[in-house]
């Protein structure tokens, strides 16, 4: 088994070998990113292909301080970014009905109430704006000014953004948790 | 635990297996990728690159040589050799002698390409050559000349063969060309048709800074005056030749009018044409109404109003023409109301308002001029809002004075109210100013 070290080595020196293997070890984080920036599996490969494709020709950039991990999340985010960017003329179809308020309800919910791949359907179902803000404030941890700058909107569109994407998770959520009740 | 916690603690760490088929999809783009990208150490792109190309020019090299074995005559055989020669002038066509191929060959034969001259002095077409003569079209107008070095040179007897041998066989090129017309009134619009034999690339120059390299362009003379056109051709070999004509510009004429008066009343009024225009000899008025004039400043009556066009076009000495059109010039209505904006109120004591013609030469009552009133209502307010008269008979104007005593002189506003014969309502508004003598 190689080490991170020896991994990056090898594919600054664009060994084959050393790329797969970085492949192999790293596909499933690195898709787990992007399934929460697509609205659907094939969406989410292309992602990660570009992903791969660019940690690949830049993998000489990265620095060695710092967490690799970390510096693979983020070109994955940023790829994810660019390519929101590409299919920016979706943006606004937003349906009406996400745009309605929502009731305070249950603002607790339970960790292990909820599979990951049911969170991920309701991130996928998400509108691409909504999701975009909240992946990157909610999970990566980005500032709404940040987000702003990065998605080129308002800052308080990123904020109301995030607010309502909110809303409309919780929305999900609980509908989610009514049915499993039910059983 | 929140929305944000659950999805970062759920979310933040997943893993989702993709596709097994990625993997190698991935792979592939990148060593197509890699195979691209500038690596010495291993076969890609550029090695195969290499390859070609010395392949193709190995290939290129290789293959003119047998050609000539192969056809030594061919060559020879397709050589035109006619002559010309240039003239004082300009309008004399040209064509150039081909004579190099003959030097290669054989210097005893190129001695015998000299003078065979062709030559015609020309009409407004002129060809001299038989193959030309399909070239040279119908109704435009050919210019040719040649002032290259090396058909210059040619005319100097046994000294040309050896020029042209010190040239190793150069390829001489002619210039010629035509133009949509010669003269013609600013702006003036030419279409240029490079007529030259085989040519490399050429340039035109139009005489007023202008230039072009296009081989048939266009170009717009704006000023008036003389262009001299000069194209100089450039052939494969570094040859060159140029030819000129020279444009006439004639200077365009300018048409410009004004209507008087500029609120007319009609028919009663009869209408006065001022004529502002420039180097024009010759005018034409069309009034709109199916009459027309040839005066330099005629005068009209117009029976109605109307939407009419009133046009002017002028003419100069040499034939350019120039418009200008008013369009519709009385669209005004036969009813009216208009109201002046001073009036000297009479220190004589109120007069009712009533004015004739009198009170209406010193304007000492204010009121307006009109047609085709049926209903009216006019009031007049100060500047504090306090209506200072008001009056519903259109024959009764404002003398200035309220409750007795004369207004003080400043502004004063009025507003109209009312309806034309013609049932269509008004309503205006203005300001007058009371002046006191």
């Amino acid at each position: 088994m190689m080490s991170d070290q020896q991994i990056i080595d090898g594919c600054a020196n664009h060994e084959r070998k050393a790329q797969q293997i970085l492949y192999d070890k790293y596909s499933h984080f690195l898709l787990g990113v992007c399934m929460r920036y697509a609205t659907d599996k094939p969406e989410a490969e292309d992602i990660l292909q570009d992903s791969f494709l660019k940690i690949f020709s830049n993998i000489k950039d990265f620095s060695g301080t710092g967490s690799f991990i970390g510096w693979l999340r983020k070109v994955a985010v940023n790829t994810a970014i660019t390519h929101y960017h590409k299919n920016l003329k979706y943006r606004y179809h937003v349906d009406i009905e996400d745009y309605v308020s929502v009731e305070a309800g249950v603002t607790s919910f339970e960790e292990d109430y909820f599979t990951s791949d049911e969170l991920y359907q309701v991130l996928n179902e998400l509108p691409t704006g909504y999701r975009m803000v909240f992946n990157l404030y909610a999970v990566e941890g980005y500032k709404h000014k940040e987000i702003a700058e990065i998605l080129g909107v308002d800052t308080n569109t990123s904020k109301s953004q995030y607010s309502r994407a909110k809303a409309v998770i919780r929305e999900k959520l609980e509908k989610l948790g009514k049915l499993r009740s039910s059983y | 635990m929140s929305i944000r916690e659950l999805f970062r603690h759920k979310l933040g760490n997943a893993e989702i297996a993709p596709d097994p088929l990625l993997g190698s999809k991935l792979m592939r783009k990148q060593a197509r990728k890699e195979f691209i990208r500038f690596n010495p150490v291993r076969f890609n792109a550029y090695y195969l690159g290499g390859i070609l190309v010395a392949t193709i020019s190995a290939g290129i090299i290789l293959s003119p040589q047998s050609k000539k074995q192969d056809h030594p005559s061919s060559l020879n055989q397709s050589i035109s050799v006619s002559n010309v020669v240039s003239s004082e002038s300009k309008q004399i066509s040209a064509v150039q002698p081909e004579s190099q191929e003959q030097n290669s060959t054989n210097q005893n034969t190129s001695e015998s390409t000299q003078k065979k001259p062709a030559l015609e002095i020309k009409g407004p077409s002129v060809s001299n050559s038989p193959q030309r003569t399909t070239e040279e079209v119908k109704k435009n107008i050919v210019y040719t000349s040649i002032t290259d070095s090396i058909s210059k040179s040619s005319f100097q007897g046994g000294q040309s063969a050896e020029m042209n041998k010190l040239k190793g066989g150069f390829k001489s090129v002619d210039a010629s060309f035509e133009i949509s017309a010669t003269k013609g009134c600013a702006p003036l619009h030419l279409n240029f048709y490079n007529k030259s034999g085989s040519l490399d690339s050429c340039r035109w120059v139009f005489g007023d800074e202008g230039y072009s390299i296009e081989k048939n362009p266009d170009w717009i003379f704006d000023v008036e005056g003389e262009y001299k056109v000069v194209l100089t051709v450039f052939g494969p070999d570094g040859s060159q030749a140029t030819s000129s004509a020279v444009i006439t510009v004639f200077p365009k004429p300018l048409a410009r009018f004004e209507i008087a008066p500029e609120k007319p009343v009609l028919p009663k009024d009869e209408i006065r044409f001022f004529n502002y225009s420039t180097n024009a000899v010759h005018f034409n008025w069309d009034f709109g109404d199916g009459n027309s004039s040839d005066l330099f400043e005629p005068r009209h009556r117009f029976d109605k109003f109307g939407n009419y066009n009133v046009r002017l076009k002028v003419s100069s000495d040499l034939g350019c023409t120039d418009s200008m059109i008013v369009m519709n010039a009385f669209f005004g209505s036969e009813y009216f109301i208009d109201f002046p904006n001073a009036f000297f109120a009479s220190n004589q004591g109120p007069t009712g308002g009533f004015y004739s013609a009198k009170s209406d030469e010193s304007s000492q009552v204010f009121h307006p001029v009109f047609s085709g009133i049926t209903e009216y209502q006019l009031r007049i307010f100060s500047k504090l809002g306090i209506v200072v008269f008001e009056t519903s008979d259109v024959n009764v104007g404002w003398d200035g004075y309220f409750k007795g005593q004369l207004c003080d002189p400043g502004v004063y506003i009025w507003k109209v109210r009312g309806s034309f014969r013609s049932g269509e309502p008004f309503i205006k508004m203005g300001n007058v100013t009371l002046l006191r003598n």
